[in-house]
């Protein structure tokens, strides 16, 4: 028997291959991010039967903690957060693989020191060399990691083996910034290393949209500027700003979300039909929907900024904005964004896109509201009856993910009375399984290569593009800040934008 | 990275109804109505994404079929139809229920209507004919023979014809080598994708051995192997044992060169071609539960051992290769009929890798393979 080119024992069964063997390097392992998603995920996984054999995790912080402090910090985290409940025997098997070094960021020893456990567990494992990277801490140290990385040898691909780079949202805080960094993860890593994280593209349910969209017929035909009168996608929250609100001074609602998270949702929804789901595909495909965003000329006009005052949410009193810890008490940084987006293309010229985000909302939902024309002719009008109101569909991507398409139906009886029903179907109640934690499914494709569910910098620059002018005209003062009461729908600017337009907003 | 499904799901009470398809879709249509808490003007969507059907000569079965209607429609949402031809039964009796989920508001979503059937053990074409008078149309029709599959009544000709899968279990059995001659005769030619539940147990023993072959290194090992030794628990030689052995026998490409006389155990010399692999497939000294117990393969320069233990069921993977020995633990997938089946739902099976492990089975228990 010569060796096969294909492992003939894989064929049929669930997953095509699990990723090489290989270590993952957490920098900022004693942070929020690893003990709440990262290292949950990867038990989830391995338990599962998804991490490769040779795996292995070291993490990279300050603190000056042994293996023991870390792994007992892991299992904490693993107890309290993790989908699936902690079982001894198997969180036994995986902390054997859990690693630390503590060094700061700054010193080139600590790259070393990491460069030999590296060694050691490769020898110990067979892991061939195989890194990723992750960049799970404050993004003004992202540069200072790479460089550091790049001067203790630890960038450099052996033959035959892999090294990728994991980076934590945000990328960039405007244009200059999110350029500069592009610039010096790039000075260390090719674009096809660097895999930068969007946890919105790691959800089920925004994945959905693409399956929704693609593998129906019926909806890809009116997808289109012909029979869409307008697109929405909002994101509510009833939270605040829970306890970081030094992180949120320093960014605010249009960093936070709208640049990210609901760009790549609209991007989704946008964009063209892709050949395959593998490699570059979707990505291409959002760059072009990017690339169509025309740059907002009224910027007055076309965005509204708020921020909460006092109010109540879901029966309880709550404070504004400027009273919660860590933010200043004469802060004007947006906790409300609603803002109008043409996307000027075959497909949708003329077609408004409206986005809106905002915290301390009556509701938490994120959804993808997609209106359509009214039919040409007002056939039951003339028969006294009302007019029918357009079909409305909605992709509901949070919580209670799901599906609604209103049309309009007869009331039984003599007369012609049109009424609109709406036809609802739940994921949630109707596949009642929890899904995988988004961080699950990111890190595999990350251990695996695939980096569809990533962002590319094409994408990311391309939304600082847009955004920025943005920024910089609020920060002069156009479009000044408005206030909402906690646990309203938003600013009255927000109303006016759409009504200018002779639209309302989607009720959520 | 599909989740098992526990049960979850909560059940209106069963109500006796005549055998008459159109009583019994303006019941489901009511309960559907009461439920759905719709406003007047709104109207909801019956989510079914298949037929479930269930058939056996046991009214025992009936208990069977609920615990997966527990569990199943989470993931599944369907029409679930149990028949049962049980001796004792004179006249043939309908009864329906239905299965429904509370969202946190408290408000009720169903997700299974389910109608059980039970008649006379000479009511076999009776009942069939009801099932396919209820089946909804367009949807999946997916079975499941609770009995042993010898494909030979009406029930399981009708199922083998209209189903698109049909689910059975090839382990428990007294006679193997037949019942694995009656799934090959059963499955050929047909449209139908049979599912054994034998073959969904050993799922995770194929995933974790397929493993070690992944990657340069572990493909260069396939053309090293030496010998292959499956355990197994239970007092006979298991089904799931036997189709392991099958499953490598068949993958691999390796031909059978030598069968010794059995009592119990396997002990054969394949061929690959260039080299001999030996092959023993015993049953373990104390007996034990799990049905494959731990399966040991031995290349020139490395050994992988997959083991289960036999309380917590996690399953133990140790490998040796020439980087060093690695060990993990991992959990197994529940056991229950529910999980079993969405597993196998869930997977884009390729049914001929069944059916090749089944013959290369067959031929391990020097059973002469069925005519097609
Ligand atoms: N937390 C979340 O849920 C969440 C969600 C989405 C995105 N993110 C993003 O993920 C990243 C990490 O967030 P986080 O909440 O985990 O932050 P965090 O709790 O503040 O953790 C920061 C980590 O970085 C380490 N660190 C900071 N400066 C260091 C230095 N000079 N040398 C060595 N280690 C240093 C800290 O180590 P010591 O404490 O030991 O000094 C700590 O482990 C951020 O980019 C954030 O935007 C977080």
């Amino acid at each position: 028997m010569t060796s096969p080119t294909r492992n003939p024992l894989r064929a049929g069964l669930h997953m095509p291959r699990t990723p090489d063997p290989c270590a993952l390097v957490v920098f900022g392992a004693t942070g929020d991010l690893t003990a709440r998603k990262l290292v949950p995920a990867l038990y989830n996984l391995a338990r599962e039967r998804l991490l490769p054999m040779g795996f292995s995790v070291v993490g990279f912080a300050r603190r000056d903690w042994s293996d023991e402090q870390f792994r007992a910090a892991m299992k904490d985290g693993v107890s309290k957060f993790s989908r699936e409940p902690l079982q001894d025997e198997i969180w036994e098997s995986f902390a054997r693989d859990l690693h630390y070094v503590s060094s700061d960021f700054a010193d080139p020893a600590g790259y070393r020191r990491l460069g030999e456990r590296l060694t050691k567990q490769d020898q110990a494992h067979g892991a061939g060399g195989n890194r990723l990277f992750y960049l799970a801490t404050q993004p003004t140290a992202y540069a200072e990691i790479a460089q550091n990385l790049k001067e203790a040898e630890l960038s450099r691909v052996a033959d035959g083996s892999w090294t990728r780079l994991v980076v934590e949202k945000p990328f960039g805080r405007d244009l200059e910034s999110a350029r500069k960094l592009d610039r010096s993860l790039g000075a260390v890593f090719r674009e096809r290393q660097i895999f930068r994280i969007d946890h919105y593209l790691g959800k089920e349910t925004v994945q959905n949209i693409i399956v929704f969209r693609f593998g129906n017929g019926i909806f890809e035909p009116i997808w289109n500027r012909r029979y869409v009168d307008n697109v929405q996608v909002s994101v509510g929250e009833t939270v605040g700003v829970e306890g970081r609100g030094g992180y949120y001074e320093e960014s605010g609602a249009l960093r936070d979300m709208v640049q990210n998270h609901l760009m790549q949702v609209l991007a989704l929804v946008a964009m063209e039909p892709v050949a395959s789901f593998t490699g570059d595909a979707v990505r291409d495909e959002k760059a072009k929907v990017f690339h169509a965003i025309m740059p907002i000329e009224d910027i007055a006009g076309s965005t509204v900024r708020a921020q909460y005052t006092a109010g109540a949410v879901l029966g309880e009193q709550v404070p504004g904005y400027r009273q919660e810890p860590g933010v200043a008490p004469d802060s004007r940084i947006e906790t409300y964004v609603a803002l109008k987006l043409t996307v000027e293309n075959w497909r949708w010229a003329g077609v408004p896109f409206y986005l809106r985000v905002g915290k301390r909302l009556p509701k938490r939902a994120t959804e993808v509201a997609i209106t359509f024309k009214t039919p040409p002719l007002q056939l039951f009008r003339q028969m006294g009856s009302e007019g029918p109101t357009p079909n409305l569909l909605v992709l509901r991507i949070q919580p209670d993910e799901g599906i609604s398409l209103r049309f309009g139906a007869k009331v039984p009886g003599t007369r012609s009375d049109v009424r609109p029903v709406n036809m609802d179907f739940r994921y949630g109640t109707s596949f009642g399984v929890e899904p995988p934690e988004a961080y699950e499914r990111l890190l595999l494709d990350a251990m695996l290569g695939d980096s569809t569910l990533f962002t590319r910098w094409d994408g990311v620059e391309a939304a600082w593009e847009l955004l920025t002018p943005v920024l910089d005209a609020w920060a002069s003062g156009v479009s000044p800040l408005r206030f909402y009461e906690a646990g309203s729908w938003g600013p009255d600017e927000a109303r006016t934008l759409m009504e200018r337009d002779g639209r309302e907003w989607h009720r959520m | 990275m599909a989740p098992d499904v526990a049960a979850g799901i909560e059940r209106l009470d069963d109500r006796a109804i005549a055998v008459d398809p159109g009583a019994i879709e303006g019941e489901f249509t009511k309960i559907w109505r009461a439920t759905s808490g719709a406003a007047s003007d709104e109207s909801s969507i019956r989510l079914r994404v298949l037929n479930f059907v269930a058939f056996a000569y046991e009214a025992a079965g009936a208990n069977r079929f609920r615990e997966v209607m527990r569990a199943l429609p989470q993931r599944y949402p369907c029409r679930g139809i149990l028949a049962v031809a049980a001796p004792g039964q004179r006249q043939l009796d309908a009864s329906i229920a239905a299965g429904f989920w509370r969202s946190s508001g408290g408000a009720r979503h169903i997700c299974s209507e389910e109608v059980q059937l039970v008649g006379g053990a000479a009511q076999e074409p009776e009942l069939a004919s009801a099932v396919l008078a209820l089946l909804v149309p367009e949807l999946p029709v997916v079975a499941w023979l609770m009995d042993a599959p010898d494909f030979g009544g009406r029930m399981s000709r009708e199922i083998l014809e209209t189903a698109d899968r049909a689910f059975f279990d090839t382990a428990g059995q007294v006679d193997t080598a037949a019942v694995f001659g009656h799934v090959l005769r059963a499955g050929a030619g047909r449209e139908v994708e049979l599912c054994d539940f034998a073959w969904g147990r050993i799922a995770t023993w194929r995933e974790l051995v397929a493993q070690f072959f992944d990657g340069d290194e572990g493909l260069r090992q396939l053309s090293k192997i030496q010998s292959i030794e499956i355990d197994g628990g239970g007092a006979r030689l298991s089904s799931e044992s036997l189709l392991l052995a099958g499953w490598l026998v068949s993958r691999l490409g390796l031909s059978l060169a030598y069968l010794a006389p059995s009592g119990g155990r396997i002990e054969a010399t394949l061929y690959d071609g260039t080299r001999g692999v030996t092959l023993k497939v015993a049953r373990g000294a104390d007996g034990g539960a799990a049905p494959v117990r731990e399966v040991r393969i031995r290349t020139g320069t490395a050994l992988l051992s997959v083991g289960i233990h036999p309380e917590s069921g996690h399953m133990h993977v140790r490998e040796q290769r020439e980087g060093g020995l690695s060990r993990r633990t991992v959990a197994s997938p529940r056991g229950d009929d529910a999980s079993a089946i969405a597993a196998a739902l869930d997977d884009r099976a390729d049914p001929t890798i069944y059916a090749e492990a089944l013959g290369s089975a067959l031929a391990l228990l020097a059973a002469p393979a069925p005519d097609a």
